[in-house]
């Protein structure tokens, strides 16, 4: 059984958030949605500005608060160390949202298929897509997946779930890397598994230094960022997404 | 006008008509009845649009990057209600093992009162789930004891309603073997209630011995479930502001605020509906102002305490929320509860000397704590989800929709309706008891 862990190369960043725009492709996220999230943040004042950028999937923590408040254990922890979600038994009553220190968590606040940035009902945009509401969904998604089988996959399952980054579950079966991980043009992100001394995050945190988001708050993340912490207490994001559903 | 009612009791002849106007519906009822019953219609459309068209008309998002609360006035009234039924049990546990038989007229009305409350809570949790169905099916099926939720599930609403119920009923059989034998509509339904009981010694005692011990069974239910409404916020570190020790006691102390408040209130309409001053006296009123007293001065004591200990130490975090209420977004609705708190205190205090100022007082401070109870749930669940996130998002904002405004409207008037429906169905006030009664 591997244990999965990425690294986050924030002296590599350069904020493109290509990511962020992988992971929608990948995970079919409703609009708002934002499974990964870069920040952009600018400290200082002209001419002495200082930019930098801190890309922000789901922590996968070994103590997730999310997994503990669960009512119905929607939320879950693998042996293989992702923290998935349930869309068939989550209740959609937003206690892992509130319980996240880190606010990784998007609740389909409509119908996933009215929530996609289009009107795609809409004749002009019929005319182009043929008829196919949403016109790509990727195929992979919607099955049973992960060690325990449950369908976790992906997002846009139903209106009033919550659903998260899955480190790309249905991508991690193929032997695949995750999308934010695989399209990221300046290699940023290492993936793997943290057992196996040669895998691409073990050599990543064995050879710098590293620190995980709010140590003090004890959820051990599975993700580390190597290089700086950029967030202090001047930390202003340059320009935020603040799209609401 | 004791006289009247005396005809009902134990041992006299079967009357033409039910005490408290049981049965005969009456102009300024049917008003109410039918207010109650707009506002719950009204409820049940908005909750209607909200199931089909999904949460997005509330005024709930995302936290983070959408800025929003994912917890909003539907949690709030979820606390209110839970809060209020501290009532019932309160005063069941008061006059069965402290012997304070003067509160006896208004038992029935504390525990009906608590009953109605957890049913408006469950159905504010219905409100709140995005898969109200899945809810009802996965929360017994998949329970998980280690979320803070499956107390509130368990404990709060199905143990403690399940408590109340059985007092209630065990407390109304004598009354309504009083109420079976007047002839009319009603009859059959007070004798199923009755059940065969027939007030004799052996029935009274084994009562009496069952309704005390469930009495002392309820006191740790009490604390317990209005505590582990208090976990569900006290033991999360994601939000400035709720991880604190004192959540839990906090919240047995406000529902015991808010409770007696209501508790005050509903006596009161009751008294003056039902033309019943001579049993409901000025010393139940003081009894229960003095409770309500105590436990306002013990509120602000721990309120006092969790705001010092959170700020003192100055926790970036921490300050940022108590700033936002202190001084910012906040601010009005904080310094407003502050006052409300306060001028209930000054009533009470003002009733203490003054013993004939007890009623006003008491349901002016009722009305008073119970609007404060409202919007110091409020100040809790909302800015610890705008203000200080851990990570640098910007600060959210959350204002409710007529949607969620609509909801709650709509469970008061379903709350009201029940009891009022109570009301005239059952004698909301126990029966006094016959005089050779009282000589046994």
């Amino acid at each position: 059984m591997p244990s999965y862990a990425m690294a986050i190369d924030l002296d590599r960043c350069m904020g493109c958030r290509a990511c962020m725009e992988a992971c929608k492709v990948e995970n079919n996220t409703p609009e708002a949605a934002f499974w990964m999230y870069v920040f952009r943040f600018e400290e200082g004042a002209y001419p002495d500005v200082n930019v930098s950028f801190l890309p922000r999937p789901c922590q996968h923590c070994d103590n997730p608060p999310c997994v503990k408040v669960c009512p119905v254990g929607a939320r879950y922890k693998q042996e293989d160390g992702l923290v998935l979600s349930d869309f068939d038994r989550c209740i959609g009553c937003r206690y892992c949202e509130v319980a996240c220190p880190y606010g990784v968590n998007y609740f389909n606040w409509k119908h996933p298929e009215e929530n996609y940035y289009l009107d795609w009902d809409d004749p002009e945009l019929e005319e182009v897509t043929g008829g196919a509401v949403p016109p790509y969904a990727n195929p992979d998604l919607g099955q049973p997946h992960g060690t325990e089988g449950r369908n976790v996959a992906g997002g846009g399952n139903t209106k009033g779930v919550t659903e998260k980054c899955t480190f790309c579950v249905q991508r991690l079966e193929k032997g695949l890397l995750p999308a934010c991980v695989a399209n990221c043009p300046v290699s940023v992100f290492a993936f793997g598994d943290l057992d196996d001394p040669g895998s691409a995050v073990s050599t990543a945190v064995a050879g710098r230094p590293h620190f995980s988001l709010l140590e003090e708050a004890g959820t051990k993340p599975r993700v580390f960022y190597l290089g700086e912490n950029p967030i202090s207490r001047e930390s202003k994001q340059l320009e935020e997404v603040r799209k609401r559903a | 006008m004791a006289q009247r009612v005396g005809t009902y009791t134990y041992g006299s002849e079967p009357t033409e008509r039910l005490p408290y106007g049981i049965g005969r519906v009456t102009g300024p009822w049917l008003f109410a009845a039918a207010l109650a019953a707009g506002a719950f219609g009204f409820g049940v459309y908005a909750y209607y649009r909200q199931y089909t068209e999904g949460e997005v008309i509330t005024g709930m998002r995302d936290i983070g990057t959408m800025g929003g609360t994912p917890w909003g006035l539907y949690v709030v009234f979820i606390a209110y209600f839970v809060g209020v039924s501290f009532a019932g049990i309160i005063l069941a546990a008061l006059i069965r093992l402290m012997n304070l038989h003067q509160l006896k007229p208004v038992a029935r009305i504390a525990e009906v009162l608590t009953v109605i409350a957890l049913v408006c809570a469950a159905c504010c949790v219905l409100a709140d789930l995005g898969n109200p169905i899945r809810g009802l099916l996965n929360l017994p099926r998949y329970a998980r004891p280690g979320s803070p939720l499956f107390g509130t599930f368990t404990l709060v609403i199905s143990g403690y309603m399940f408590a109340s119920l059985v007092y209630l009923y065990l407390d109304s059989r004598r009354d309504a073997m009083i109420c079976a034998r007047v002839p009319g509509r009603l009859q059959t339904f007070h004798r199923i209630w009755a059940a065969g009981y027939r007030d004799t010694p052996a029935q009274r005692r084994r009562h009496y011995t069952a309704s005390f011990w469930l009495a002392i069974a309820i006191v740790p239910l009490l604390v317990t479930a209005h505590s582990t409404l208090g976990f569900v916020f006290g033991l999360q570190i994601g939000r400035p502001g709720w991880h604190s020790a004192l959540q839990a006691p906090s919240f047995v102390i406000m529902a015991g605020v808010s409770g007696t408040g209501l508790l005050i209130v509903a006596a009161a309409i009751m008294r003056r509906a039902l033309g019943e001053q001579e049993r409901l006296t000025g010393e139940v009123f003081r009894w229960l102002n003095n409770l309500l007293l105590v436990l306002i001065l013990a509120y602000l004591y721990l309120w006092i305490v969790e705001t010092l200990s959170s700020v003192y130490q100055g926790g970036e975090q921490e300050v940022e929320v108590t700033r936002a209420l202190f001084t910012g977004e906040y601010a009005t609705l904080f310094w407003l509860v502050l006052a409300l708190l306060l001028s209930a205190l000054a009533l009470l205090i003002a009733q203490f000397f003054r013993p004939g100022l007890a009623l006003v007082a008491g349901v002016t401070a009722g009305v008073l704590v119970n609007v404060a109870a409202i919007f110091k749930r409020f100040l809790l669940v909302i800015p610890s989800q705008t203000h200080g996130p851990l990570l640098p998002y910007s600060p959210g904002h959350y204002s409710p929709t007529w949607v969620e405004y609509g909801v709650v409207i709509g469970l008061f008037g379903f709350g009201t309706l029940l009891f009022i429906g109570f009301a005239k169905t059952f004698p909301i006030i126990h029966l006094p008891e016959a005089e050779k009664e009282r000589a046994a």
